[in-house]
């Protein structure tokens, strides 16, 4: 009986400790930014770290929404990352209806050009963009990140609706056809309902792209008023002497947008990334 | 009416509607893809197109210059020790980042395919180090490294593994490795998620037989998951050293490129030409290199991996 249980028990173990180590690894370290953000400065810098932090302030939160501009960098990445959000979902999904729903001559073509530019190396397009931007007198505007990260956004949104569009059943665009619906009333009465956590979850992809965007917010936008967080943020990181409770605390309001959106659909994102991959 | 006359007049109806239904498919099938090509060709190969414009003449700082100089960038380029470098640390990136990356996450996605219970929730939230901004990962790693407060840095002496701090961004040996780890800890998640994918496709009957015959857990993964895995990690191999090689930002912020030069790979390369050196057409000649270096890797994969592929298929 004994021998039952404590070979149940080491089976247990052998699958537990494994799961719980990879989750470690993945989430400890923001468990340790979380805590230390709402520790006195004196208890960040200080020479043993405390795993539970053993004083408590907001003083860095305070500090951060008062006498910074980073109200103004999360106001900014908010709604360059709307707009992006916006235009993403309505670009990929009408081109996921049309690739993978429809048929038509040119099809495989189209199709692959556009899965080919997701793996796109982005680093290639960083001068002649910000040409291009200068010349289009766009530079220093929020639209030019919006432009940009649509770009980088949509042909993987694409490729992760794949999952979503081709999983629809034909028999039912068909009886909707013999009912007498047009393509319009089918999309948006049968296939927009049937793919929407699809769609959800493209559009928190396109988001979470723009809100994570370094490289372009770094080089198009100009003036501090117009900065987004992750170049606010690395601003702070390049200072002589780093405010580590300010930074930790940016870092964490950074994620929590993170968390929520991506707690609301993470389940179908990464069904989207499952089932994409397998195509 | 007997049934099978009528039953042939719905058919035929059924045929009717649907043909008219796909005879318009065409052109709204064009239409509908059309804002996202017209996107795509502007955003990217417009730009390319200057792009390669611009390699060819001497523009120094925006508005400046634009004289035609032949193939003067491409040879400053060329001719630069620099440029190799970077060229060698790139592929020494990609190398390293893709072996730390394949191993972790196909150990990763052969724990997340066990039943265990938290199951669905574990695999959803494997992803979160991919998803949240780099600046976040470059702030919580500098901040975990850091010779002052930085608690690895603490339990490493605790523990006695290293005499005192270690500055891990300070040497050119222990940058490299330091950054490559923290791209791979940011990147693995979703390696890990494509595999476990393609592991769950596979039919248990398969191990089931194989265990009947005697296989060991080892025989099973060796002659079942990984060649049932080849297409995935074919198109993973390719895909993920794209994604890897245009890696800018955790390079950047972590280290600048430095210490000296150390984590200087192309894309830091480039930016540090262009925005830093203030040489836009200089850095366009290393981009336009740089394209046809990947142009040619990716003919080279195809070309030998594709065939093996297909033969074993």
């Amino acid at each position: 009986m004994n021998t039952v249980i404590s070979v149940r028990f080491l089976r247990s173990l052998a699958i537990y400790i494994p799961v719980l180590l990879l989750l470690f690894i993945v989430i400890a370290p923001f468990y340790w930014i979380f805590t230390s953000s709402i520790k006195t400065p004196s208890e960040i810098i200080a020479r043993v770290p405390t795993l539970f932090p053993s004083s408590f302030t907001l003083q860095h939160y305070i500090k951060l929404f008062t006498s910074s501009d980073f109200p103004n960098y999360l106001l900014n990445s908010t709604i360059i990352a709307l707009f992006t959000m916006a235009i993403t979902v309505i670009i990929a999904t009408l081109a996921a209806y049309s690739l993978y729903r429809l048929r038509f001559p040119g099809r495989n073509h189209l199709f692959r050009i556009i899965l080919i530019t997701y793996a796109f190396p982005g680093v290639l397009l960083l001068i002649p963009l910000y040409m291009m931007m200068t010349n289009l007198k766009l530079v220093d505007t929020l639209w030019s990140l919006v432009v940009v990260n649509v770009t980088f956004a949509a042909p993987f949104a694409v490729w992760m609706l794949q999952a979503f569009f081709r999983g629809v059943p034909v028999e039912l665009e068909d009886a909707a056809a013999l009912d007498g619906a047009n393509h319009f009333r089918i999309m948006t009465h049968i296939i927009l309902p049937l793919t929407s956590p699809g769609i959800a979850s493209i559009a928190i992809y396109a988001f979470l792209t723009s809100w994570t965007e370094y490289i372009f917010a770094s080089i198009l936008i100009i003036s501090d008023l117009r900065r987004t967080v992750p170049v606010g943020l690395a601003g702070i990181i390049g200072q002589y002497q780093v405010d580590w409770g300010l930074l930790l605390a940016g870092a964490t309001i950074t994620t929590l947008p993170v968390l929520f959106l991506f707690g609301l659909v993470g389940r179908h994102f990464v069904e989207g990334l499952m089932g994409g991959a397998l195509k | 009416m007997n049934l099978i006359t009528s039953l042939t007049k719905i058919k035929t109806r059924i045929t009717s509607v649907r043909r008219v239904y796909r005879n318009t498919e065409s052109i709204l099938g064009i239409l509908l893809v059309m804002p996202l090509l017209i996107w795509l060709l502007g955003t990217i190969l417009y730009p390319l197109l200057s792009a390669i414009r611009l390699s060819f003449l001497d523009v120094g700082i925006i508005g400046t210059g634009g004289r035609f100089v032949g193939l003067e960038n491409y040879k400053y380029a060329l001719l630069s020790p620099e440029f190799w470098s970077s060229l060698g640390r790139s592929i020494l990136w990609v190398l390293g980042n893709g072996v730390i990356q394949t191993v972790i996450a196909f150990i990763a996605a052969l724990i997340l395919r066990q039943p265990f219970r938290g199951r669905s929730f574990a695999r959803i939230w494997i992803i979160l180090s991919w998803i949240v901004p780099t600046v976040v990962v470059v702030i919580i790693w500098r901040w975990m490294l850091g010779t002052s407060g930085g608690i690895i840095n603490y339990l490493l002496v605790t523990l006695n593994i290293v005499p005192s701090p270690v500055g891990f961004f300070g040497s050119p040996g222990t940058a490299f490795i330091s950054v490559v780890l923290i791209n791979s800890w940011r990147w693995f998640p979703l390696m890990t998620v494509i595999l476990l994918a393609g592991m769950l496709v596979i039919p248990e009957e398969l191990y089931e037989a194989a265990k009947v015959d005697g296989a060991s857990s080892w025989q099973r993964f060796k002659n079942i998951t990984i060649p049932a895995l080849q297409p995935i990690t074919f198109v993973l191999g390719l895909v993920g050293t794209l994604w890897s090689i245009n890696v800018f930002d955790v390079i950047w912020l972590l280290t600048g490129g430095g210490p000296g030069s150390a984590t200087t790979t192309l894309p830091v390369l480039i930016y540090h030409t262009a925005f830093k050196g203030y040489r836009l057409s200089r850095a366009s000649a290393i981009s336009v290199i740089f394209g046809l270096i990947l142009l040619g890797f990716i003919w080279m994969y195809l070309r030998f991996l594709g065939r093996s592929q297909e033969e074993k298929e």
